[in-house]
């Protein structure tokens, strides 16, 4: 457990957890990460992601509700919860805090190989300008000790982008102001006739 | 706090800006009178009223109200040079002011200068120990640079004095909440029910914040004051219906065998599930087939 298992993350997945951070600029954000394990097990493949909560995240009642729902639609379609999207809400704060970790660890237990995924706010800050092809996340996972460590830089246990022009698309997005479009599971259960699952944000 | 009414108002205002139909001014007053945060809206809208000489004396003595208000917004927005020359304007027009002190005190914050700012706040509290706003900044900046346990320090010795600021205990029992501090944050939703009794988010909040405790005795809590928030809401409020179904979810399953119990949180819990299920097939039809499903998996076998 917490060996090498490289996480890869489909664009629609990345794109709308950071979408969903710039919408909520003054909060912690976070999501989670739908997707499933490769058939040898050695990696996690992050195909969709579905924001949830921009207020008083460390509350269990909307956590427990979105995730029997999340579980229930994806799982039919085959895919489990495999990871945990947080954003802090201080830019300059890039430690993993106690309710992000709570909820990993409580991911955990359905998907041993759940990975734990921080907004890195230098990196999205830094992103118009370079020419970055690696997510603006920071990958936490579990080591054996069960504590949740930074992926190692020796290039074990890392998150890459499917797509490499995944940046790029994000970039276009952002100046369009694309994140005004995003609901999350807050935004559903305050309306709900808005739709968590995003149906028609690319289209 | 904004109502649903007051919120959709300033949307449809918004939007009319946006599309070019006008009532910018308007539009900024109403930010003003919720006190709502879109700092980008009021540098777009309002920085072209200032600009022009002419709508600017059209506003007469608002014309300085809106200065602070953009001189506000440009700081949360970064832009310092704009801020500047507000406090600038401000200061000439206003020599020797208190009100434009704190706008120079929160430059320096915005700044990140925050021992400078520090002595600003200060000196200003030695004329008036008082000055709610400025005991506010002060808790800002600890909160602005990580400081949490020092912002709750400053926010209890705050409400000692203001007890009645509702904002106030507000913002005190989500910094605990972030903190995972349920039980202090629990005492302050307390203080927020006894003081205003009818308002269902304070009822549904501290339901929140009981059932994320846990334990039997505190689930029972909860479910009174998610009742109670789904009464004060005429049934309407989707959180208070979920939590509810959660909540009897949750004590069937601590609570088994105890035949009263079950009775009474099954028929609660079936009401509120109908009731969610009514309104999704009204709002949100797509969506339930999953709902009903859902439910059905908190429904506690008998």
């Amino acid at each position: 457990m917490g060996g090498d298992s490289p996480y890869e993350i489909h664009q629609t997945a990345y794109i709308k957890l950071i979408l969903h951070a710039l919408k909520h600029r003054t909060t912690a954000v976070n999501a989670v990460l739908l997707g499933r394990s490769s058939a040898s097990g050695s990696s996690v493949e992050i195909f969709d992601s579905v924001p949830l909560f921009h207020s008083q995240i460390g509350l269990l009642p909307p956590l427990e509700i979105a995730l029997i729902m999340i579980e229930e639609y994806y799982g039919e379609r085959g895919l489990n919860i495999v990871g945990y999207f947080h954003a802090n809400e201080r830019w300059n704060d890039s430690e993993l805090g106690g309710v992000a970790k709570n909820i990993g660890d409580h991911i955990t237990r359905y998907f041993p190989q759940a990975a734990l995924l921080l907004l890195d706010n230098k990196k999205l800050h830094a992103l118009p300008q370079g020419k970055d092809r690696s997510p603006v996340l920071q990958l936490y996972s579990r080591d054996a000790s069960k504590n949740w460590k930074v992926a190692g830089l020796d290039g074990s246990n890392h998150l890459s982008l499917k797509e490499p022009s995944a940046n790029i698309v994000l970039s276009d997005y952002i100046s369009s102001e694309k994140w005004k479009d995003i609901i999350d599971f807050d935004d559903h259960l305050d309306d709900i006739s808005k739709d968590w699952l995003n149906p028609d944000l690319f289209k | 706090m904004v109502s649903k009414t007051e919120e959709e108002q300033l949307n449809r205002l918004e939007n009319q800006v946006d599309n070019g139909g006008g009532g910018a001014w308007e539009y900024l007053s109403l930010l003003i009178k919720l006190k709502i945060r879109r700092s980008d809206k009021v540098l777009k809208y309002g920085v072209p009223i200032l600009n022009d000489h002419k709508k600017r004396s059209a506003l007469g003595p608002e014309e300085w109200t809106l200065y602070e208000q953009v001189c506000i917004a440009a700081m949360d927005c970064h832009q310092l040079d704009l801020s500047k020359d507000c406090i600038k304007v401000l200061k000439k027009k206003f020599p020797g002011s208190r009100r434009v002190g704190r706008l120079e005190a929160m430059f320096l914050e915005a700044k990140g200068l925050w021992s400078e700012a520090e002595e600003a706040y200060t000196s200003l509290l030695e004329d008036n120990q008082f000055d709610q706003v400025v005991h506010k900044r002060r808790v800002a900046m600890a909160k602005a640079q990580g400081n949490l346990s020092g912002a709750i320090e400053l926010l209890n010795k705050y409400l000692e004095i203001f007890m009645a600021d509702h904002e106030a205990w507000r913002e005190l029992a989500e910094t605990y909440v972030s903190l995972q501090m349920y039980k202090q944050a629990a005492f302050c939703y307390e203080e927020l029910i006894l003081a205003q009794p009818t308002v269902p988010l304070y009822h549904l909040a501290y339901a929140d914040v009981l059932y994320t405790i846990g334990g039997l005795e505190n689930l029972q809590a909860a479910k009174k004051y998610y009742a109670a928030a789904i009464d004060l809401t005429g049934g309407k409020n989707v959180r208070a219906l979920f939590g509810m179904c959660l909540c009897a979810s949750a004590i069937g399953h601590l609570a088994k065998g105890r035949n009263k119990e079950d009775k009474e949180s099954l028929e609660l819990q079936t009401l509120s599930a109908v009731a969610l299920e009514k309104d999704y097939k009204q709002t949100s039809p797509s969506k339930l087939p999953l709902v009903s499903s859902c439910l059905r998996s908190l429904k506690v076998p008998l």
